[in-house]
């Protein structure tokens, strides 16, 4: 028996002989004011309340305590512990048999309840274990997740080793203090042949603390080894800790093998460094691929405004192709980039209050070059709301829908933009009289990669244009609709963008002047 | 304008990049140095009077941004940044460090150029002490505080030209949202865009031919405004006249 357990058993008695005086004083104040009880049936309430609420010692203590006061004070003959008539002896005797018996009864039913609530509890920690499993992208989530079930479940210190290499740098997952040497040498040993250790393992330290190792499945190695801290404990304690352990790594592990996770952790592995991989890939793409064409397309520009070419009109239409081409490529990379940010990392938009007419301008700026030769018709209504977008990036949209309109339609048809203001949201539409779509088209226009067939061998392109648009737009909370009447009648593109509910209109209206 | 004669220190890591720069210059009359590394830009911008820098982002040695600080600690010389990046809150804190200009690879060589000759203008407009900005039909007077449009003279309120006369002497170049609102508006407000957004709107109402698209008073979406300077259009700004964007409104 521990301290702790003396001394709420202690604690207990304490408790039921107050209770038991309590009532002996009840009865006492009852008798004085006229109305006298026989009964010692009322001992029995303290019996019934300790056994219930601190177990069968304490209650075994309240009734004798029960039978001792009402012995002495309330039998005749009174204050003295003898009972001398029989009817009373009777009353003593099935007092001490009920209160036996109730506080047997009821100090098995805290057991139980104590019992049942415990299960409760481990079952409690055990679902929202796999339930994080389950939302557990990778391998260091699924090892804290590991570690703070057992933390849990034993209320001691819990630190998992990935690998032999952790135990022998001594660092667990997330740090949490140092681990003693002989602790370390143990996970360095069960780490490198988990196979070979099936069952935990107790070392004690130099300062007497008890340490438990133990692999968390010897089947799969990579789930780690975990070591738990037991502190200074007598021996029963830590059996009972150590079963614990057990058990809980015994529901941990059937829950991660149920969620495939041992396969899932070597993917996410392999998927990290792809995904490194890529991310390099993509570093080297921009930087290796992006640098060489800023030389090519400044020095492009240098020879075209170079005064010795001036009235060499071929020469100087091959310098314009080196330049135009370099320029299509310049956007194909830039596309690449973009599609693939948004698909590794998503989009963050930087929200700030913009006027939609900016963003179109700006974006008609920038597609000048693509423009060419199209007319643009402008139509935006005055007193348009700001909006709380991102700006760069509906601009950036707003040039891929450019780009697609002026790549579609044929040389010198006429581009409109027409913008509406439609209360909760604002439209801006881009058509022009180009190819059109066919209903076909019109589903998978938004899809990466898309490129319509019909067009595919005529124009180039990487699909990607309208995607990356699309990405833009629902990042910032809008969304893109793609029309058309049919084949060669126009397409139509929408983009529609939410206004805020405080769009800004009553500012600062410049009293001052 | 081209200035015969002006130095301009070319601060590139890439040696293509440094040759193009070069060649380019030098048919514009300018004398061209070359750094390949932030440590000799300030060892060459320190020995001799440069007119102009051109300088990198990434350097090998030392960010681009830490050239422009430097340099900035003695010199008011007329910087432009070349980046790779086309990150707005980068071009901004680049500006706020005393850069003029900044131009995203790739570029071609007229674009450079063109923010080349407004940065060296406002240099000198600076130092002559020239009081009046033109801008199209558009003309500043920041001695008299007067503003005319094809010389008849505009009512402005008084934030509506204290707007203009910030971006007036900076013109041609950005001046970032945050300047204008510290100001115009004082510290408290330099995140309350929407004031800008409506005063811009304001005036581009009463100097703009077509306020739906604005020639003068030109957007750097992310970033700020910039006050058009004759030289400051983009290389394809003759050629985008010809898609003539027109508003039906």
């Amino acid at each position: 028996m521990t301290l702790e357990r003396v001394q709420s058993n202690l604690r207990g008695i304490a408790y039921a002989m107050l209770m038991v005086v309590t009532v002996a004083a009840l009865m006492r104040v009852l008798r004085e004011i006229g109305y006298p009880l026989q009964s010692s049936m009322l001992f029995i309430i303290p019996v019934l309340i300790a056994g219930s609420r601190w177990g069968l010692v304490p209650a075994l203590v309240a009734a004798g305590g029960g039978i001792a006061i009402s012995a002495y004070f309330f039998i005749y003959p009174l204050y003295g512990f003898s009972v001398t008539e029989h009817q009373s002896l009777v009353r003593v005797l099935l007092y001490v048999f009920v209160a036996v018996v109730t506080s047997h009864l009821s100090s098995q039913l805290k057991r139980q309840i104590e019992i049942s609530r415990q299960r409760e509890i481990d079952m409690r920690d055990l679902y929202a274990f796999s339930r994080r499993l389950a939302v557990a992208f990778d391998v260091p989530e699924i090892h804290a997740a590991i570690e703070d079930h057992l933390a849990s479940v034993t209320e001691r210190r819990v630190i998992l080793f990935a690998n032999a290499q952790e135990a022998a740098s001594g660092k667990g997952r997330r740090g949490g203090g140092a681990v003693p040497d002989k602790v370390r040498t143990k996970v360095g040993e069960i780490a490198a042949n988990p196979q070979a250790a099936t069952a935990s393992a107790l070392v004690e330290t130099a300062n007497r603390e008890t340490w438990l190792v133990r692999a968390v499945s010897p089947k799969s190695p990579e789930f780690g080894v975990v070591a738990v801290n037991l502190g200074h404990e007598h021996d029963a304690v830590i059996n009972e800790l150590r079963v614990r352990v057990e058990t809980a790594l015994a529901d941990a592990t059937a829950t991660l093998e149920r969620l495939g996770v041992a396969h899932a952790i070597s993917e996410a592995r392999m998927r990290a460094q792809t995904e490194q991989l890529r991310e390099a890939l993509i570093g080297s793409v921009s930087h290796e691929l992006r640098t060489p064409l800023a030389s090519i397309i400044g020095a492009a520009t240098v020879l075209g405004s170079a005064p010795a070419l001036a009235g060499e009109g071929k020469l100087k239409a091959l310098v314009t192709d080196v330049h135009d081409e370099a320029e299509r490529l310049n956007h194909d990379i830039q596309n690449l980039l973009d599609a693939s940010r948004i698909s590794s990392d998503g989009i963050n938009p930087k929200a700030e209050w913009a006027d939609p007419a900016d963003i179109i301008n700006s974006a008609l700026d920038r597609c000048r070059r693509r423009l060419k030769g199209h007319p643009v018709s402008l139509d935006v209504p005055v007193d348009l709301p700001l909006l709380h977008i991102d700006p760069v990036l509906i601009k950036q949209a707003l040039v891929q829908v450019f780009d697609n309109a002026a790549k579609y339609s044929p040389a010198g048809a006429p581009i409109g933009v027409t913008v509406k203001n439609l209360g909760k949201q604002i439209s801006i539409t881009v058509h022009d009289h180009g190819v059109g779509l066919t209903d076909s088209e019109k589903t998978s226009m938004l899809d990466r990669f898309f490129r319509g067939e019909r067009l595919a061998a005529t124009t180039s392109g990487s699909g990607l244009g309208l995607w990356i648009a699309n990405a833009f737009v629902d990042a910032n909370g809008g969304q893109l609709i793609t029309n058309s009447d049919g084949p060669d009648l126009g397409t139509s593109i929408t983009i529609e963008l939410p206004v805020a509910e405080a769009a800004m209109t009553n500012v600062d209206n410049d009293s001052d002047e | 304008m081209s200035n015969p004669g002006s130095v301009v220190l070319i601060v590139d890591d890439e040696v293509q990049i440094r040759r193009f720069l070069r060649t380019g210059f030098e048919l514009n009359g300018y004398n061209v140095h070359e750094a390949g590394t932030g440590a000799e830009a300030i060892r060459l911008a320190t020995l001799q009077p440069i007119d102009l820098v051109i300088t990198d982002l990434a350097l090998p040695d030392v960010d681009g941004a830490e050239i422009v600080e430097r340099i900035r600690s003695w010199s008011s010389v007329p910087i432009i940044v070349l980046s790779v990046r086309s990150n707005e809150s980068e071009k901004v804190k680049l500006l706020e460090l005393g850069a003029d200009d900044y131009i995203v690879k790739p570029f071609g060589m007229a674009e450079l150029m063109a923010r080349v000759r407004v940065a060296m203008r406002r240099q000198m407009r600076a130092a002559s002490g020239e009081p009046i900005v033109k801008v199209g039909p558009l003309a500043i007077n920041l001695a008299t505080r007067s503003v005319t449009l094809n010389d008849e003279r505009l009512t402005l309120t008084p934030k509506e030209y204290r707007l203009l006369q910030v971006l007036a002497q900076h013109a041609g170049n950005v001046v970032t949202h945050q300047h204008l609102l510290k100001e115009v508006w004082g510290s408290i407000h330099v995140h309350d865009t929407h004031y800008l957004r409506i005063f811009v709107r304001k005036l581009r109402q009463k100097i703009e031919p077509d306020p739906n698209i604005p020639r003068i008073l030109l957007t750097e979406l992310g970033v700020g405004y910039r006050l058009a300077q004759s030289g400051s259009e983009p290389e394809n700004a003759a050629a985008g006249m010809e898609n003539s964007v027109k508003s039906t409104n």
